[in-house]
């Protein structure tokens, strides 16, 4: 939203200085962006939320001005009035709306206009909140929106077939073309008007073709309506069509200020384009949208707060925002104007208040009482992610975060079925479509990126992957995985067993680890490792009595793996605590084996026949002899 | 003689005891290669006996004695190497090799930190998403202009029983409100950090996934001066103690009354530059009080219970506290980015 300091002083004293209006308007809720020198005067940006669809206007900025400034508005004077016209002729128009679909339709017909270029200061008014000036009429409809914030439409009332409006609902596929040459397919359900032969207006977004004025145009039909929010929101979304119009609307319009609209343009049409008035006021309407009556509980003001605001300050607040409030004993009862539709609920008085007390004035109290101690649903517990990811950046691996999102030819790239892969309908581009089973993509990009720069290139992700063929099987798990360009096979399988270990989890990572053409790269499903979790660490008593290391080396063949060994050992005898490769060269392997017992010293003759058990079953198993 | 030749060698060119060791092994060890000469002696016919056993003797102790003359040498060396890197103690350190923890992760175990002071526990919740979750219960209603703010990526839901346009990439973590909230009784205070997705296009300062963390407290009397104040001393101790922060007033569908939060810019501390756009202030945080409409979706009684909500881009405050200037930054693998953290 543009506003212009010049056009704000047609209605209120503006005293401040142009940086600290925009700090102050910024600070009760109206984000102002930038502002800008044109010539002699300053633009102001404002961001308007979507709950203030009466900031779209001037004359919205300017009450907020009023309210914070504590000053009054000068409302434009109605010249005309429109509600007691006695028009010298009346031409004929017959209207057929539904108030489902239209709740409310103001209008009136002026007649013996002249279409010409608007005057300097209409057009350049219009030039500084970026419209382009058409006609005098078409300016004058558009000045009025941004003036009020009601939209307005003026039709060629010659041009309107047979003199009939009908606003109606669209049955999808019909043509439109709209007032700038454009033809739209139109959606199912938009409201739309037509005459007796063609459809001529695209309610609350376009006019139609031939709905416009143009330079023969000698009589108009003025139209403000009220239209229904969601129905202008999905034809809109529908077609890719916005205009300050239909944001407006989709917003909620002022549906009490519709006679108001009408008023202002009509004074401005017979004063700029001439002309006289040849209908009466249509005004059809489903209710009389009349403002309403909202209280604020003094004590719940202060409970939701936290801080006391005085009645008598919080009463002048609500005043300067003519929101008419009367002081009960607990309560303050507001009467809120129909511009004001986000006012619904007492929460919304209560923000009232508070931003235009100041924020900057409240002080700030970290909560008190007790500390909740419930563990909560969803719990999660960072510190393991902080361990893992510490332990990994200690065994050399840096940490990536790459994309979830990822492309086809990626999944390929790795044999995943896209088919397989869960999917996003409406992707930002084709690199961004499939939601990753695995992080090897990021982490193969991330190790070919670095390929120029650097040698040894270690990298890990701890990140979300999206399992499942569809949405039925969707599951998320984290995965702990990484690449490597320097790094053996042992050695990335000892930096897992290590964090298996820190872990306290008993798992073989052999099969995680895959070494391929880039690196050696592993993954591991953590999700899945951490729910077997060893809950606490338990002390074990430092054993009393000494251990008897023996080394043993045999003659067996190299292709048999050395933990089938290490497993056939083991299984000997409980004594055996510990078993380790001390060397092996072709087919001649030396063990060292450790006997420990916790509850008395071993002698020789405890160990020999262990020995000869192990022996033996070397033989047996492995065909390997001791040399 | 060869033998003998050989091991000299080896043993003037051993460079420490190890290998020095290795070569003892390969000759004079049990399955050594002189050991293995002098068994092989028995084969020999009688009368040669003598002659080569006096010279294999001869070759063994030459060797040994070889071994311990280099022996001595190498300790000499070692030690003489010690004393000249104690000596010289500017030579760099040899390190051992260490990664790096990506930014994002710091500023997460910071966040988490600095909340776990407060009582607030941490929680994760699902990427993927049902409308209701990312938006009915928050207040915000179906063809609402407020879902303008958070465009959306929609999952394919072919193959499967999910409604189109009802499963979605959660666009913000104020998912876990609903889900958290309705499985529990007031009070409670949680942090939830995660991933959020919005069909945006990509560029500096905006992307289709970024990090986000939301926080909310509910209790009997939590109050929005208290969201004031909580947020005042998470920014205090996470960009330092000299950080303001001011607040404006905004909208949230599921916040009211609502709040925005500004920082003092982190590189020019307040006074004006590129990187505040002159302003001084950098806006990080929104927030409010929970929206009663919020508290009864999830069946709390407005009435009895009243609580904050927060969140801001975790992304964002990554790009702030180190100063980066584009947000992509955080998803390049660039090892010349990450080992800077």
């Amino acid at each position: 939203m543009l506003a212009p300091l010049s056009w704000l002083k047609e209605y209120i004293d503006v005293t401040l200085e142009s940086n600290k209006l925009g700090d102050r308007l910024t600070e009760v809720g109206l984000g102002t962006e930038k502002i800008t020198k044109d010539k002699d005067d300053i633009i102001f940006e404002l961001e308007i939320t979507p709950n203030r669809p009466d900031l779209l206007s001037i004359i919205g900025v300017a009450r907020e001005v009023a309210a914070m400034e504590g000053k009054k508005i000068k409302y434009p004077k109605a010249i005309v009035d429109i509600k007691n016209v006695k028009p010298k002729k009346v031409l004929p128009l017959k209207i057929q709306t539904d108030h489902t679909i239209n709740p409310r339709f103001t209008g009136m017909i002026i007649d013996g206009i002249k279409v010409k270029e608007s005057p300097q200061w209409l057009a350049e008014r219009l030039i500084k909140i970026g419209q382009r000036p058409i006609n005098n009429i078409v300016d004058i409809t558009n000045y009025v929106m941004f003036e009020l914030g009601n939209p307005l439409h003026a039709f060629d009332y010659d041009k309107i077939e047979g003199h009939v409006l009908k606003v109606h609902q669209t049955k999808g596929g019909e043509e439109f073309k709209s007032v700038d040459g454009v033809s739209y397919h139109l959606p199912k359900n938009a409201v739309v008007i037509s005459d007796s032969q063609n459809l001529i207006d695209l309610c609350g977004i376009k006019g139609g073709e031939n709905s416009g004025t143009f330079e023969e145009t000698k009589t108009i039909f003025i139209r403000v309506p009220v239209e229904v929010p969601n129905l202008i929101r999905r034809s809109s979304q529908a077609l890719g069509l916005r205009s300050e119009a239909s944001a407006i609307f989709e917003r909620g319009v002022n549906a009490g200020g519709t006679i108001d609209a009408l008023q202002r343009c009509v004074d401005l049409v017979l004063q700029i384009a001439g002309g006289e008035i040849a209908s009466q006021l249509y005004d059809i309407k489903k209710e009389e949208f009349e403002p309403w009556k909202l209280s604020v509980q003094t004590n719940r003001l202060g409970k939701i707060l936290g801080i006391e605001i005085p009645k008598q300050k919080a009463v002048s607040i609500l005043e300067s925002l003519n929101l008419k409030p009367i002081a009960r004993k607990d309560e303050i009862e507001c009467t809120i104007p129909t511009y004001r539709n986000d006012l619904k609920i007492e929460e919304d008085l209560i923000e009232e208040i508070a931003r235009l007390y100041g924020y900057n004035k409240f002080p700030k109290i970290i909560p008190g009482g007790e500390i909740p101690t419930k563990t909560i649903p969803y719990f999660k517990d960072y510190r393991l992610e902080e361990k893992v990811k510490n332990l990994l950046k200690a065994s050399g691996f840096s940490e990536i975060y790459s994309y979830s999102l990822v492309s086809e030819k990626a999944l390929l790239a790795l044999d995943i079925n896209p088919e397989k892969t869960l999917r996003v309908d409406n992707p930002v581009s084709i690199e961004f479509e499939y939601l990753r089973p695995t992080l090897k993509i990021g982490l193969r990009n991330g190790l070919l990126q670095n390929k120029p720069n650097f040698e040894e290139i270690n990298l890990f992700e701890l990140g979300k992957v999206y399992l499942g063929e569809d949405l039925d099987k969707a599951k998320e798990a984290y995965f702990l995985s990484g690449i490597s360009n320097s790094k053996s096979f042992v050695e990335i399988k000892g930096v897992l067993e290590n964090l298996l270990e820190e872990l306290g989890v008993k798992q073989d990572p052999s099969k995680n680890i895959e070494a391929t053409e880039e690196g050696v790269l592993f993954e591991v499903n953590l999700s899945e490792v951490l729910e077997k979790l060893s809950p606490r660490k338990k002390y074990l008593s430092i054993p009393k009595y000494p251990p008897i290391i023996e080394d043993l080396s045999i003659e067996i063949n190299p292709k048999i793996k050395y933990g089938a060994i290490v497993n056939v050992i083991a299984a000997q005898s409980k004594l055996v605590n510990k078993v380790e490769l001390l060397d092996e060269y072709r087919n001649k392997k030396t063990f060292r084996i450790t006997y420990l017992s916790r509850e008395r010293n071993l002698t020789n003759e405890d160990i020999s026949p262990i020995r000869e058990k192990i022996i033996k079953a070397m033989k047996a198993n492995f065909k390997a002899t001791q040399i | 003689m060869k033998v003998k030749n050989d091991a000299s060698s080896l043993i003037i060119a051993a460079e420490d005891e190890k290998e020095l060791n290795e070569i003892k092994l390969d000759f004079l060890g049990r399955n050594g290669k002189l050991t293995q000469l002098l068994k092989r002696m028995k084969d020999l016919p009688e009368e040669r006996k003598p002659e080569i056993g006096r010279l294999a003797n001869e070759i063994i102790s030459t060797v040994e004695d070889l071994l311990a003359t280099r022996g001595e040498e190498l300790r000499g060396e070692k030690k003489e190497k010690i004393k000249r890197a104690v000596e010289d103690i500017t030579i760099p350190g040899v390190k051992p090799s260490l990664g790096h923890l990506h930014p994002m992760s710091q500023v997460l175990f910071d966040v988490i930190d600095v909340f776990k002071g407060l009582g607030f526990q941490a929680a994760d919740g699902p990427e993927i998403e049902t409308d209701r979750y990312n938006f009915e219960i928050l207040n915000f209603p179906k063809d609402h202009p407020a879902r303008d703010t958070q465009q959306t990526l929609f999952l394919d839901t072919r193959k499967s029983k999910a409604t189109s346009g009802e499963t979605i990439l959660r666009t913000h973590t104020s998912t876990m409100q609903g889900r958290i909230m309705e499985k529990i009784k007031p009070p409670f205070r949680v942090i939830v950090p995660g991933k959020v997705f919005r069909y945006e296009q990509t560029d500096a300062s905006h992307g289709f996934e970024f990090w986000q963390f939301e926080g909310y407290a509910v209790d009997k009397n939590i109050t929005f001066t208290n969201l004031m104040g909580t947020l005042d001393y998470f920014v205090r101790k996470f960009f330092g103690e000299e950080t303001k922060i001011k607040f404006t007033s905004h909208n949230f569908p599921f916040t009211e009354p609502s709040l925005e939060g500004y920082v003092s810019c982190v590189v020019c501390k307040g006074k004006g530059c590129s990187f505040c756009k002159q302003s001084g202030w950098v806006e990080v945080l929104g927030g409010g009080m929970i929206h009663p409409n919020v508290l009864r979706n999830v069946g709390i009684d407005p009435a009895e219970w009243q609580g904050f909500a927060f969140g801001t881009g975790l992304s964002r405050l990554v790009i702030l506290k180190y100063q980066m200037d584009d947000l992509r930054l955080l998803t390049n693998p660039d090892l010349r980015i990450l080992e800077q953290f």
